[in-house]
């Protein structure tokens, strides 16, 4: 609970972290103003944002559909709700029926007490996009949040997690400020833990390579958290005989950018990513497992880049390329070493956003015994979100408690299945299940897809 | 009161309706759909896309799925609200002879009559049912009142107050007002030719009210009918897949 606003909120960025990201702060008696601003030009530009204000009939439906809302029962937390947040002052300001009769259709003036409710709501919301999936209309109400962190972000507040997190990517081009140095010690480190684990397997993490024909974008957690994960591509990568790297530059599959300043810092990241895989030659990018930044890559470069064809270089899932691989029968896996019961979380942008319920699904079926797979209800694009999407992890004691809230309906999914391993293929989702599987008790271990790929490789040669 | 209620308002209300929809739609396109934000599974095609919102709008298939107790009032709302508009283009026009005009040597004017009587008045029913439930739903059901705001419960009354003058006319004899002074009254609009409003209290009250509907219409949340196409559009557009495979690999993928 903030203490000044009384309200659910983050730790705050400061000052000078945004002027760093090239934001000078807006003083309080000028942004509500310079908000209005904003909201006036983006009903000029963004027409999913038009439509999620003025299409809504308040039916109700995405109430009991939102993670959030379940956990926090808070009407604000309800999409429609949140929404409003920023609908009201839309209606009052740009709509005849708003200027005329404000409080008959629900119309009210910005302040400041609201803007303060956007910074906590926007960041209780996760944008996994549920109640797009079930509104009637399909309303996207991820895009008035991701909006709503935009105006935040330029007005100069914003999350000391999402904030310091860009901050890194200026810096080094990934989340964890990790170096070249760092990356070359941790990946020599893994090749000698697979070496161990896997009776002498000889894997190379190659970095920088340059005439690479295959970029590999890690998600920079991988480094640390799930090591395994990173393990289990490498061997996908040495199994097929791959002319693969990992580049310095860009070692981060994750975009914050997207999750809150999509005018700049999610560009930063697209610029450095295209002129890595041209310097490094790359004829394809292969994506790691990261659920909002597969998004940002799979949906958004081609649109934020603006590259010339000439420069175009195709872009897919590590996921995508072993299903297909599979489907070709070009691997050989041994399913009893994941001889576990194991359910799959889908991560919200995979499933929502990206297509990937399949692809998950044949590759799960691949790598573990007949039977031992079994489905959360409900599942694949119906999947509930882990409650962290979008980056929300943060550690301070109330939002730690949100977290946990939020993640109620996951946990209670879990425990129906009765499995021992939780599938999470996405970095944000595996940072938030650690925990929230200690807090809620659940007997499960939580893992990666890819890890259990590399696990399951036979290697002959 | 026939000047202003049967000359004048007709032509605003239609003004206003026709205009007040063109506007918001004008206004929606210049906004630019900025990234493909589709919800998968992709559709493999536009047709495929167009058969998804179809059926959607038919179904009212997400309502179904995840909010049954909504569904029931909405698409029994919606259905009816559908049917009776084009009941009462059709049965106005032909003085309740649709269905024989339809399949003249099945049906006969008589039993065409009897049809157009019975569907209406079923309909009529179902909808002032169905609002009701709706308006019944809406403040019981804590979430959705904690976000209704005034206007919602205004449209809502205003329909049930054009369904219940509409079941009256139905369903009392002593009230009923035959096609034909109707249309005679329309068709003077149609042709600028004035022609009296009917001197029946209820369907003057009734009329009045439809033409405050389409009045608010263009400046309220019922834009949604038309919002459904254009959100879709949106959200339910196919996307083509990047070809698999690594380039360079020892492995190859069968082309």
């Amino acid at each position: 609970m903030s203490e000044v606003t009384g309200l659910r909120q983050p730790k705050r960025a400061s000052v000078d972290l945004f002027r760093k990201l090239g934001v000078e702060p807006v003083p309080d008696n000028e942004k509500v103003q310079m908000a209005i601003r904003h909201i006036d030009e983006f009903r000029f530009k963004v027409r999913s944002f038009v439509m999620a204000m003025e299409s809504c009939v308040k039916c109700g439906a995405c109430a009991e559909n939102c993670h959030t809302y379940l956990g926090t029962r808070d009407p604000n937390n309800i999409p429609a709700g949140r929404v409003d947040l920023i609908r009201k002052a839309y209606k009052r300001y740009f709509t005849v029926q708003g200027q005329l009769f404000p409080g008959l259709v629900g119309a009210q003036d910005l302040d400041l007490e609201t803007i303060e409710k956007w910074y906590s709501y926007f960041y209780q919301c996760s944008e996994c996009r549920r109640c797009a999936h079930v509104c009637p209309f399909g309303l996207d109400t991820a895009e008035v949040t991701m909006i709503g962190r935009q105006i935040l972000f330029w007005l100069g507040i914003g999350p000391q997690l999402h904030t310091a997190t860009a901050g890194a990517i200026l810096r080094t081009g990934n989340h964890m400020g990790l170096t070249k140095a760092g990356i070359i010690d941790t990946l020599e480190f893994l090749a000698e833990e697979i070496e161990e684990d896997y009776e002498g397997l000889k894997v190379e993490f190659p970095v920088d390579k340059p005439d690479s024909d295959i970029l590999y974008i890690p998600s920079s957690a991988d480094f640390m958290l799930n090591a395994n994960t990173l393990k289990g591509a490498a061997m996908f990568f040495k199994y097929v005989g791959a002319n693969w790297t990992i580049s310095s530059e860009i070692t981060e599959a994750g975009n914050f950018g997207y999750l809150m300043d999509q005018n700049r810092i999610q560009r930063e990241m697209v610029t450095r990513l295209m002129e890595q895989a041209t310097k490094l030659g790359a004829k394809k990018i292969v994506w790691g497992e990261c659920g909002h930044g597969w998004r940002a890559a799979k949906m958004y470069v081609s649109t934020v880049s603006d590259l010339p064809a000439s420069r175009r270089i195709p872009i897919t899932h590590i996921h995508d390329e072993i299903e297909a691989y599979i489907k070709a029968g070009l691997l050989e896996l041994d399913p009893k070493r994941n001889d576990r019961k194991v359910t799959l979380h889908d991560p919200c942008n995979y499933a929502r956003a990206c297509g990937h319920a399949d692809n998950m699904r044949v590759i799960m079926n691949a790598v573990v015994p007949k039977g031992a797979f079994v489905e959360m209800k409900p599942n694949r694009e119906a999947n509930f979100c882990c409650g962290g999407g979008s980056g929300i992890l943060f550690d301070d004691p109330d939002m730690y408690q949100f977290r946990i809230q939020a993640s109620n309906k996951k946990a209670e999914q879990v425990r129906e299945t009765e499995a021992d391993t939780l599938c999470a293929p996405c970095s944000i989702c595996k940072a938030q299940l650690y925990p929230m599987v200690k807090e809620h008790k659940l007997p499960v271990e939580v893992v990666g897809l890819v890890d259990l790929v590399g696990h399951a490789l036979v290697f002959r040669d | 009161m026939d000047l202003i209620i049967g000359q004048v308002l007709p032509y605003l209300a239609v003004v206003v309706f026709i205009g007040g929809v063109t506007w918001r739609i004008w206004r929606w396109m210049i906004p630019r759909i900025v990234h493909n934000i589709a919800l998968s599974p992709f559709p493999g095609s536009w047709s495929a896309a167009i058969v998804w919102m179809l059926w959607q709008l038919a179904t009212f298939w997400n309502l179904l799925k995840f909010d049954r107790s909504l569904w029931l009032g909405a698409w029994f709302m919606h259905i009816p609200l559908f049917l009776m508009l084009g009941g009462h283009i059709t049965a106005f026009y032909t003085l309740g002879l649709q269905f024989h005009l339809a399949a003249p040597g099945i049906i006969t004017p008589k039993l065409s009559l009897n049809m157009s009587d019975w569907i209406g008045t079923v309909l009529g029913i179902i909808f002032l049912l169905a609002l009701v439930y709706l308006l019944g739903r809406r403040l019981v059901n804590e979430q959705t009142r904690a976000i209704s705001s005034a206007s919602d419960y205004v449209h809502l009354l205003l329909l049930i107050a054009i369904a219940v003058l509409g079941n009256l006319m139905r369903l009392f004899p002593e009230y009923h007002l035959g096609y034909a002074p109707v249309r005679e009254y329309l068709a003077g609009l149609f042709l600028f030719n004035p022609q009296p409003l009917p001197e029946h209290a209820i369907f003057i009250t009734k009329y009045t009210l439809v033409m405050v509907l389409m009045i608010i219409f263009p400046f309220s949340k019922l834009m949604h009918s038309f919002g459904f196409f254009w959100e879709r559009w949106i959200v339910n557009r196919p996307f083509a897949e990047p070809a698999r495979g690594l380039p360079g690999a020892r492995l190859q993928l069968r082309k």
